[in-house]
Parts: C-alpha cells; sequence; structure tokens
C-alpha cells in the first residue's frame, strides 16, 4: 500500500472516535440552526410580503444586514455581543448565529415561495369567505411549501457545511477537532482530507434524505 | 338581491367602470355580456368585493356593505364565484376542496360537511371522483367541482366569471348543462359568458356593457331581436346571431 493510504488509514483509525463525537455536535448546530432559520424564515417572509410599511422594512433591515456581511464576522459579533448581557454556551451562541444567519436565505426562499403561489388560489379563498390568513394558512403556504422544498434543501446542506465557521469561537465540532488535530499530529493533509469525508458523507446523507421527502410529495400531490 | 349605486372603478388613469347601477332580483339569472375591456369581469368582481370600487355602493339584501374585513369575508361567503380557470386547491382531493369553505368559514362539524359535499357532487354528476386529486380532471370536471365548491357555502347567489372560456369546445356542454339546472332551482346567478346560446335560453335579462358603462339592459327576446342600441347590434353582428 502507498505511504499516503497507510498514513490516512492510520489517522483515520486514531481520530474517529472523537471524530464521530464532533460529527454529533456540527449535526446538533446544524439542526438547531435549521430549525431557528426556518421559524425567522417564514416569519419574515411574512413580515416581508405584509401589508405594513413598517414591518416590510424590519424585515428588508434584518435581510440587508445578514446577506451584507461575513457570516464568520456575525458568529463573531453575536457571540461577544450576546455573552456580555447573559451567560450562554458557546455552542449555544454558535447554534443561533447560525440560525439568524440562515432565517435571511430562508425568508427569501419563503418569500419567493409564496408569491409564486398562483394569485386564483388567494382569490378563491377569499371567494369563499375566508380571510386573509386563512387563506394563508390553509391554502397558499401549504402550496408554497411545495415549492419551497428544494431551495430550502440547498439551503439546508450550505447551513451543515457553513457550521464549520464557529470553530471560531471554540465549539469543537468537526472542523474545530480537525484543526487540533492537524496541529498536534503535524498531518494537517491527511487530516483535512479526512475531515472533508466526514462532511462529504454527511452531505450525501442530508440529500438522500430530501429526495425521499420531495418524491414523498409528488407521490402524494398526483 | 344584489343592487349596485352608481359604482366607478378605475386601475390607475384607466376608468374602467363609470357609473353602474344594477339591480338584480332573487332567482333572477342575469347574463353580462359586451366586448372586451367593457368591464363586465370587473363589475363581476366588484360584486363579491375582488377588486374594490373607488365610488358607489353595493347593497346585498337591501343592506349597504361596510368596506371593513369581516363584513368583506361575510359577503363572500354569501355569494359565490366561479372563475374561469377553476382555481381548485391543487393540494387537495375534490371531497377536501368542497369541505374546506364549509369547514374553515362556517365551522361546520366534519360529518356534516362531508355528507353536504358528497351530495353536491352527485349534483353535479362526479361521485366517482371524491378522493381523486384535481390535476386528474379534466377542463370541465374542474369546473363542475368549482361550481360544486362554490355551493357548498349555500349562497344567496353565484357569480360566473366566463366559467367556460377556458375549456375545449367538447366540455363546454356538461358546465353550461349544471349552471342550466341551477338556474332551474332558482338559484339567483350572475354570469359573465360569450355563450349567446346560453344567454338566449337560460337569462331572465340581458346586461350589455360597453365602455364601463350599461347601454342596454333587457330580457334575452328583445336583446336579441328587437334592439334600437347601435352598439348591441353591431355587438351581436360581431357573435353572429
Amino acid at each position: 500500500m502507498p505511504d499516503i493510504l497507510l498514513t490516512l488509514s492510520e489517522v483515520f483509525m486514531r481520530t474517529y472516535e472523537g471524530f464521530l463525537k464532533a460529527a454529533l455536535v456540527t449535526l446538533k448546530i446544524t439542526a438547531i440552526a435549521i430549525v431557528l432559520g426556518t421559524v425567522f424564515g417564514i416569519v419574515f417572509a411574512l413580515m416581508k410580503i405584509s401589508r405594513s410599511k413598517i414591518l416590510q422594512t424590519i424585515a428588508n433591515l434584518y435581510i440587508t444586514l445578514i446577506r451584507g456581511t461575513p457570516l464568520i464576522v456575525q458568529i463573531m459579533f453575536l457571540y461577544y455581543g450576546i455573552t456580555s448581557i447573559v451567560v450562554l454556551s458557546n455552542f449555544w451562541a454558535g447554534a443561533i448565529a447560525l440560525g439568524v444567519h440562515n432565517g435571511a436565505y430562508i425568508a427569501e426562499v419563503f418569500r419567493g415561495a409564496i408569491q409564486g403561489v398562483d394569485r386564483g388560489q388567494r382569490e378563491a379563498s377569499l371567494a369563499l369567505g375566508m380571510n386573509r390568513s386563512q387563506a394563508m394558512r390553509r391554502i397558499i403556504f401549504p402550496q408554497a411549501l411545495r415549492r419551497a422544498i428544494p431551495p430550502l434543501g440547498n439551503q439546508f446542506i450550505i447551513t451543515l457545511k457553513d457550521s464549520s465557521l464557529v470553530y471560531v469561537i471554540g465549539v469543537t465540532e468537526l472542523f474545530g477537532l480537525a484543526n487540533r488535530e492537524a496541529a498536534s499530529s503535524f498531518l494537517p493533509f491527511e487530516t483535512f482530507l479526512v475531515v472533508g469525508m466526514y462532511y462529504l458523507v454527511l452531505v450525501l446523507i442530508f440529500t438522500g434524505l430530501l429526495k425521499l421527502y420531495e418524491n414523498k410529495l409528488n407521490v402524494d400531490k398526483s | 338581491m344584489i343592487k349596485t349605486m352608481n359604482l366607478h372603478k378605475s386601475f390607475g388613469d384607466l376608468e374602467v367602470l363609470k357609473g353602474i347601477d344594477i339591480d338584480i332580483n332573487p332567482g333572477e339569472v342575469v347574463v353580462l355580456v359586451g366586448v372586451s375591456g367593457s368591464g363586465k369581469s370587473t363589475l363581476l368582481r366588484c360584486l363579491n368585493f375582488l377588486e374594490k370600487a373607488q365610488e358607489g355602493d353595493i347593497l346585498i339584501d337591501g343592506r349597504k356593505v361596510d368596506r371593513k374585513k369581516e363584513d368583506l369575508s361575510k359577503v363572500r361567503a354569501e355569494v359565490g364565484m366561479v372563475f374561469q380557470h377553476f382555481n381548485l386547491f391543487p393540494h387537495k382531493t375534490v371531497l377536501e376542496n368542497i369541505m374546506e369553505a364549509p369547514l374553515i368559514v362556517k365551522k361546520e362539524d366534519k360529518e356534516k360537511a362531508k355528507k353536504l359535499s358528497l351530495a353536491l357532487l352527485g349534483k353535479v354528476g362526479l361521485s366517482d371522483k371524491a378522493d381523486v386529486y384535481p390535476n386528474k380532471l379534466s377542463g370541465g370536471q374542474k369546473q363542475r367541482v368549482a361550481i360544486a365548491r362554490a355551493l357548498a357555502m349555500e349562497p344567496k347567489a353565484l357569480l360566473f366569471d366566463e366559467p367556460t372560456s377556458a375549456l375545449d369546445p367538447e366540455l363546454v356542454g356538461e358546465v353550461l348543462q349544471v349552471m342550466q339546472d341551477l338556474a332551474n332551482d332558482g338559484m339567483t346567478m350572475v354570469v359573465v359568458t360569450h355563450e349567446m346560446k346560453f344567454a338566449k335560453e337560460v337569462a331572465d335579462r340581458i346586461i350589455m356593457l360597453d365602455e364601463g358603462r350599461i347601454i342596454e339592459d333587457a330580457d334575452p327576446e328583445t336583446f336579441f331581436n328587437h334592439s334600437t342600441n347601435e352598439r348591441t347590434r353591431q355587438f351581436l353582428e360581431m357573435v353572429n346571431v
């Protein structure tokens, strides 16, 4: 066996216990960020399409600020900002920062999906005597959700990979651990190759699950 | 039943309705005709406030409609509408489409709503389609479901906005048949259509709009055979009757 493969397998065997634990941290942060981001996303999307100028302005401000600054800056800002007011672990600070960041992108996904639903759907709902919120909840949003699934899945995968950035505030997730391993073992190339594979496997699992869900929706519809 | 007084509606600089007064009696079938751009669809959509007239009043059952939100939902629950493009809910089955408004708007219990919906589905001849999704239906079937959906609210009147214009010619008849049955049952109906045969045979009154004004309001016999209005005669020549 060539040397590189030997070293790789040696690195893999030595680190897999740590990396599996770190992968769990990565998944937890990602899951929290996705849930938080989706809630933020829906709320801000509804604000953006509401008739209130004030709500629209708030939503636009949020989206502009988040999309206009780097995620790593937001993580640092939120970590030092929040922890100066309340006691918060770096894990939670990172997860919240990632969630707030995602919310802006997910808001745009939902806004597009909601506005993409045929106008006639809203008119038919109103014509039956529904009020605006009933029409949104029962008729428009469920259809928008279907349209939102593919771009949403894409955003979730970005979130999973972006979670690596919370290493800057000292969270021991996959990338944070890889950094330390690389330094202590003097094998940066092999270590980052291994951690890259962990991410790849997680992303592939994500993609597969999303595909399954999309297929299920398509079967239901027809 | 439905009465409008001096209705004006503009889109930007374009004035589409220039003072419309109509008075539709209970059980009457009124057909609105006119060339495209004459304002007939806009007038129809003003009657259930999908478009809001800038000026003038609408009275339903003699009561002036206040334009507060709750009131509008209430009016719309009483005055149903059937659209050119059906606008069925694609994520719900045929039965769910029909049950939706009774469940959500009227808060009826599920069993009762289901029973009513199945009965209406029978009435439009589609009992066997209860559990399929709209994308499995033909245009004619979709429109019949849409009519059943509007009827599920037990409306006092129904508005039809070019209900057969989006259909293949061979599917028009089945929809008109359902509408004719409704008319025979005494439903109050306001219909925008290009089906002159339907107008002739089913309508009690025909109202002709031209450039945002009513230029003729007559029974079908008078309208089709004895109109003295120049524009009406031109229109009738154009549509070949």
